[in-house]
């Protein structure tokens, strides 16, 4: 069993006084594959942003590595700056897909000569040196996932959350990115992905979470998990 | 048709050789329709945010509101400020009326509906992935609001354009507020008026072509913009 990096007890979400997520316990294990699955309207991207911090608006215990988590909005941007997220249809800012993929650098006022030079080498990672100079609305769903990716990873990330992100890549291109994810756990980081891509569980989950209807229905390490 | 040709002979003739006249009244027109778009910038951004970001009571009918006064007539405008600023008005101790600084104030309250309704829109198109996004770059309060204002930066600028344009060919305001003062607050539309009353085409002209210009080089920048928009 690996560490637990990340923890939620007892969270509880209301929109419009109806409980949408309702999470006694879920865990987070470091530099593992930990899956979020569960049918559509179940509460996973409620959650992703819950763990997240980009929605601080909830009930409950946020549990980082050991400590508990203040909402507000110093420890909150503290923790989202340890934090990237893939988002399923990503948003990219006018301008230039390099000012995009610097942009999380910018805002950690990072020197514009090293902007420039990670921006490069991990373009060049990533195989998409090529979209750099183009504009943010040139490039096709699978160059935006790829260029948000990019973006996530910039910033060496303890947690990567990702929200089914195969939705518009080409298969080659998915391939490439699960494998990239893997390497990138080899190397001590720790990824929450949503997904609905069976191939994808049964190749890649470590830990699997069920979520259904806000609730977790069940949880543990996949290969003891019967789903 | 010799009379049009010598109106235009004349009105080429007073550009080309920078009349005093024509350049006092064109200065005294830059000069006014610059400083009203300044002003009315400072306090229409604000509140175009304030009108799009935040839920209050009475919004909707302060959008109706808004979204009358973009058309609002100027003479009605020029009436209402006149009332106020004039000898018997609220103001009239102040000894605004007939002066540039009265102009400003009626040709602010012109185009502040028109800065807050068009920067309202812009911000409103914005698409709500924005704020999320910008949360989880880890961006803080302050760089999320410059972070907005960048993504809108097409349509405020597209805003305060389309509001000098309205603001330069406006006749109501600077004939009621500012009495067409001669070299003092004789605007490019007032002087139209009066000279072509008085007869005097050829300058009448002149003034007109450079209006038209003014108004090309802003059409011209505006589209411009929009074009920024879509990249």
């Amino acid at each position: 069993m690996k560490n637990i990096i990340l923890e939620a007890n007892n969270i509880k979400k209301c929109y419009d006084k109806e409980h949408v997520l309702n999470i006694e316990n879920i865990k987070i294990y470091e530099a593992a594959f930990n899956f979020l699955i569960g049918p559509n309207g179940s509460g996973k991207t409620t959650l992703l942003n819950i763990l997240s911090m980009v929605d601080t608006d909830f009930k409950g215990d946020i549990i980082y590595r050991g400590q508990k988590v203040k909402k507000d909005k110093v420890d909150a941007l503290k923790l989202r700056r340890k934090f990237s997220v893939i988002w399923q249809n990503p948003y990219l800012f006018k301008g230039t897909i390099a000012h995009n993929i610097g942009l999380p650098l910018k805002l950690r006022q990072v020197k514009t000569k090293e902007i420039e030079k990670k921006v490069k080498n991990i373009a060049k990672e990533l195989e998409i040196s090529h979209l750099l100079k183009k504009s943010h609305n040139e490039l096709s769903g699978g160059e935006r996932q790829k260029a948000s990716i990019a973006r996530a990873l910039i910033t060496n990330p303890e947690i990567l959350f990702i929200d089914e992100p195969n939705n518009s890549l080409d298969y080659e291109s998915a391939k490439y990115f699960n494998n990239l994810f893997s390497k990138l756990i080899d190397e001590g980081i720790t990824i929450l992905l949503i997904t609905h891509d069976l191939y994808q569980i049964e190749h890649y989950a470590d830990y699997i979470t069920l979520l259904d209807k806000g609730k977790v229905s069940k949880t543990g390490l996949y290969e003891e998990m019967d789903i | 048709m010799d009379y049009i040709l010598s109106a235009l002979k004349d009105a080429i003739n007073l550009i080309l050789t920078l009349d005093p006249e024509v350049s006092n009244v064109v200065g005294t027109s830059l000069k006014l329709s610059l400083t009203s778009t300044f002003l009315a910038a400072l306090f229409g951004i604000p509140l175009g945010i304030i009108v799009s970001k935040i839920d209050f009571k009475g919004k909707y009918f302060l959008n109706t509101v808004l979204n009358t006064l973009l058309s609002l007539p100027t003479v009605v405008l020029g009436l209402f400020v006149y009332s106020i600023i004039s000898r018997r008005g609220v103001l009239g101790e102040w000894g605004l009326l007939f002066t540039i600084r009265g102009i400003i104030i009626g040709q602010v309250l012109l185009i502040i509906p028109i800065v807050v309704a068009l920067v309202r829109n812009a911000i409103h198109d914005i698409d709500e992935k924005m704020y999320k996004t910008a949360m989880s770059l880890g961006a803080t309060d302050s760089q999320k609001f410059w972070l907005l204002i960048s993504e809108a930066r097409y349509g405020i600028i597209g805003a305060l354009i389309t509001s000098f344009g309205r603001v330069i060919g406006e006749v109501g305001v600077s004939m009621m507020i500012g009495g067409n003062i001669k070299g003092f607050t004789r605007t490019i539309t007032t002087a139209i008026a009066m000279e072509t009353n008085k007869g005097r085409f050829g300058f009448a002209l002149a003034l007109g072509i450079i209006l038209l210009s003014i108004s090309f080089i802003i059409n011209f920048i505006l589209y411009f913009f929009q074009s920024g928009e879509s990249k």
